[in-house]
C-alpha cells in the first residue's frame, strides 16, 4: 500500500515522518545565551533579548495542562453537524507550552495526563497531497 | 499639568445591542454629542480625538469624527482588541496631562455584529495558528482554576446571574432581564465548552461611547458643584516573559499580565486596591471575572471563591464589580467597551447611577485584557 504524499499546513511548525516508526516532532528553538526553548521558532530570545537562537525539535510527548471541549463544529467546518472537539496545553519537558486540538471525545481528559504529538490530515490539495496539522492525543485513558 | 490634575469632564454612550440599521458614525454621533453635551462643551474645543474601533476597517474612525464638524483637529486611530477603549482614554488622558492639548476625547464605536454574522469568523482549522475561540480559550483558564482551587461551576454561575441582574438596572445594559437571574438558569443555559455555559458569556454587541477629559480646573469652572472626577492613574502593558509563555495560538496572554498592570496603576496612585469603591473588568467570560479579584488584589490568591459566596462584588457588597452588567451584561461591541467602563465609572464617582449607586462612591477601577494581547487599568477618583 502506497500513502499519499504528506505536508504541513505551514512550514516551519512541525515535521512530518517519511515512515511509520517514526513520530511528529515540534520545530522549536533554543537560546545558546540562557538556555531558554520556544515554539514555535524564533530569532531573538523573548527571555534575555540575545539574537543567539539555534534550531532544535521538541516532543513528541508532554503533559496536559489544561483542556476543555467545545459543544460547536470548528471554525471552518463546513457541517454544522460536525461535533465538537477538544482543546488543551501542553507543558513540554523542554518549557514550552503549546495549545492545540486534541483528539478524543468530552471525557478523554484528565489535567496532568500524557500527551503525544499526532497528526490530522485535514484535506487533500490539488496535487492530491494530504494537508496536515499538529494535534495532541491522549496516551492513557483519562479515568 | 501631570496626570493627576486630569478630569473626566464629559461621558455619553448609546445602548449596547444588535442595531442592523445603524452605521458607526450614527452610534458614534450619538455618544460623542452627549459625552460633549455632559461636559457643556463645543467640538470646537476639542484639541485632539482619539478615535478607537476593531472591525470598521481602515480609515472609519477619522470619517466617524467627520460627524461633529470639520475643525482641523489631530486625530488618532487606536485599536488594542477588547482593550481598545480603555487605551483611547489612556491616550486621551496623557494627551492632556502632557500639555499637547487642552481638551481630548476619547471616542469607541463598534458593530461586533457585522463582523461576526457577516461570516468573517477566521480561517478555522486552514491556519496553523487560528483553531480556538475566545470562549475555548477562557475556558482553559476555567477547567485549571477548577482544578488547582477546587472552584465550582456554580461560582461562574454566580457571578454572571449578577452581572445580569446589574444589566436590569442600567439603561444602557444589552441584556436587561426582566426577572430576577438565579445561578440554576446561567447553569441550564447551552453548553459553550467545559465547564462554561452561553449566560456566562458576553454578548455580541454594537454600540458607541465617549468620554471628554481635560484639566480638573476647567471641570470646576463648567460645572460648580459638580464632584469632579480625576484621574488618579492609566496604565497599559504588554506581556512580561515567563516560562511556558504560550506563542501560538491563545487569545489573551498570561493572567499575571492583570496583576502587574493592576500593580503599576496603583503605585502610579499612591492607592491601594482597598481603597477602590468600584470596580470593572473583563468579564466576557464569568469565570474570568472570579480570576480578577485576585489579581487586581481585591483578595488574596485563593479566595476569590469566597468574594463570590459572600456576594461581595455584587450591589450592596464590600466591593461590587461591574455595576452596569459588566460585558456579560451590558455588552462587549469591542472598540467602545471601556469606555462605557469610563461611562459607569463616572457616574458613580458623581453619585448619578441612580439605582446602581454604590454609596460613597469614592474611587474607581477599571479592566481591560485585549488579544495579542494586552492589559490596561484605569484608576479615577472623586473630589
Amino acid at each position: 500500500m502506497t500513502s499519499k504524499p504528506r505536508v504541513p499546513i505551514e512550514p516551519g511548525y512541525f515535521t512530518v515522518p517519511s515512515g511509520p516508526d517514526e513520530v511528529p516532532l515540534l520545530l522549536g528553538s533554543r537560546c545558546r545565551s540562557c538556555g531558554e526553548h520556544f515554539f514555535p521558532r524564533r530569532v531573538v530570545c523573548a527571555r534575555c533579548l540575545e539574537k543567539n537562537t539555534e534550531d532544535v525539535t521538541l516532543g513528541p510527548r508532554g503533559t496536559l495542562y489544561t483542556w476543555t471541549y467545545v459543544h460547536f463544529p470548528l471554525f471552518g467546518a463546513k457541517r454544522a453537524d460536525a461535533g465538537g472537539y477538544a482543546v488543551g496545553q501542553i507543558d513540554l519537558p523542554e518549557g514550552p507550552r503549546v495549545q492545540s486540538v486534541l483528539s478524543g471525545g468530552p471525557t478523554a481528559f484528565r489535567i496532568g495526563m500524557e500527551m503525544e504529538l499526532d497528526l490530522e490530515t485535514l484535506r487533500e490539495n490539488a496535487k492530491g497531497d494530504e494537508i496536515v496539522i499538529f494535534r495532541f492525543r491522549p496516551l492513557e485513558e483519562a479515568a | 499639568m501631570s496626570l493627576q490634575d486630569v478630569a473626566v469632564i464629559g461621558v455619553g454612550m448609546t445602548r449596547f445591542g444588535v442595531f442592523p440599521d445603524r452605521s458607526n458614525s450614527d452610534l458614534a454621533r450619538e455618544a460623542g454629542l452627549a459625552a460633549l453635551a455632559d461636559a457643556g462643551i463645543s467640538f470646537r474645543e476639542v484639541g485632539e480625538a482619539f478615535v478607537g474601533y476593531i472591525f470598521g476597517g481602515a480609515m472609519t474612525g477619522i470619517r466617524a469624527m467627520k460627524e461633529f464638524g470639520l475643525t482641523g483637529l489631530p486625530a488618532t486611530h487606536v485599536e488594542n482588541a477588547s482593550a481598545t477603549g480603555l487605551v483611547a482614554f489612556r491616550d486621551a488622558v496623557w494627551a492632556v496631562a502632557s500639555g499637547r492639548c487642552e481638551v481630548a476625547m476619547a471616542l469607541g464605536f463598534d458593530k461586533m455584529s457585522a463582523a461576526v454574522m457577516g461570516g468573517s469568523r477566521g480561517p478555522g482549522r486552514d491556519s496553523i495558528d487560528s483553531v480556538i475561540l475566545p470562549a475555548a480559550y477562557f475556558s482553559l483558564w476555567a477547567m485549571r482554576r477548577m482544578h488547582e482551587r477546587g472552584t465550582r461551576v456554580e461560582h461562574f454561575a454566580k457571578i454572571a446571574a449578577k452581572n445580569w441582574n446589574h444589566g436590569a438596572l442600567c439603561p444602557w445594559s444589552d441584556r436587561q432581564p426582566d426577572h430576577r437571574i438565579t445561578p440554576e438558569e446561567v447553569l441550564a443555559s447551552r453548553k459553550i465548552a467545559e465547564p462554561v455555559t452561553a449566560m456566562m458569556t458576553c454578548p455580541v454587541d454594537d454600540g458607541a461611547a465617549c468620554a471628554i477629559v481635560a484639566s480638573k480646573a476647567l471641570a470646576r469652572r463648567l460645572h460648580p458643584g459638580r464632584p469632579v472626577v480625576g484621574v488618579l492613574a492609566s496604565v497599559l502593558q504588554t506581556e512580561t516573559y515567563s516560562p511556558g509563555h504560550t506563542f501560538l495560538g491563545p487569545v489573551v496572554g498570561p493572567a499575571t499580565m492583570s496583576r502587574d498592570t493592576a500593580h503599576a496603576a496603583y503605585e502610579q496612585a499612591g492607592i491601594g486596591p482597598e481603597d477602590v469603591s468600584v470596580a470593572f473588568c473583563h468579564d466576557a467570560f464569568a469565570n474570568e471575572e472570579l480570576e480578577y479579584y485576585e489579581l487586581l488584589g481585591f483578595c488574596p490568591e485563593g479566595d476569590a471563591e469566597k468574594l463570590v459566596e459572600e456576594g461581595a462584588t455584587a450591589l450592596g457588597g464590600r466591593i461590587p464589580f461591574n455595576t452596569d452588567g459588566g460585558l456579560i451584561a451590558r455588552g462587549h461591541p469591542g472598540g467602545p467597551t471601556g469606555l462605557a467602563q469610563i461611562h459607569e465609572t463616572a457616574l458613580q464617582l458623581r453619585g448619578e447611577a441612580g439605582e446602581r449607586q454604590v454609596e460613597g462612591a469614592r474611587i474607581g477601577l477599571a479592566h481591560l485584557v485585549g488579544g495579542g494581547s494586552v492589559c490596561t487599568v484605569s484608576l479615577l477618583a472623586r473630589e
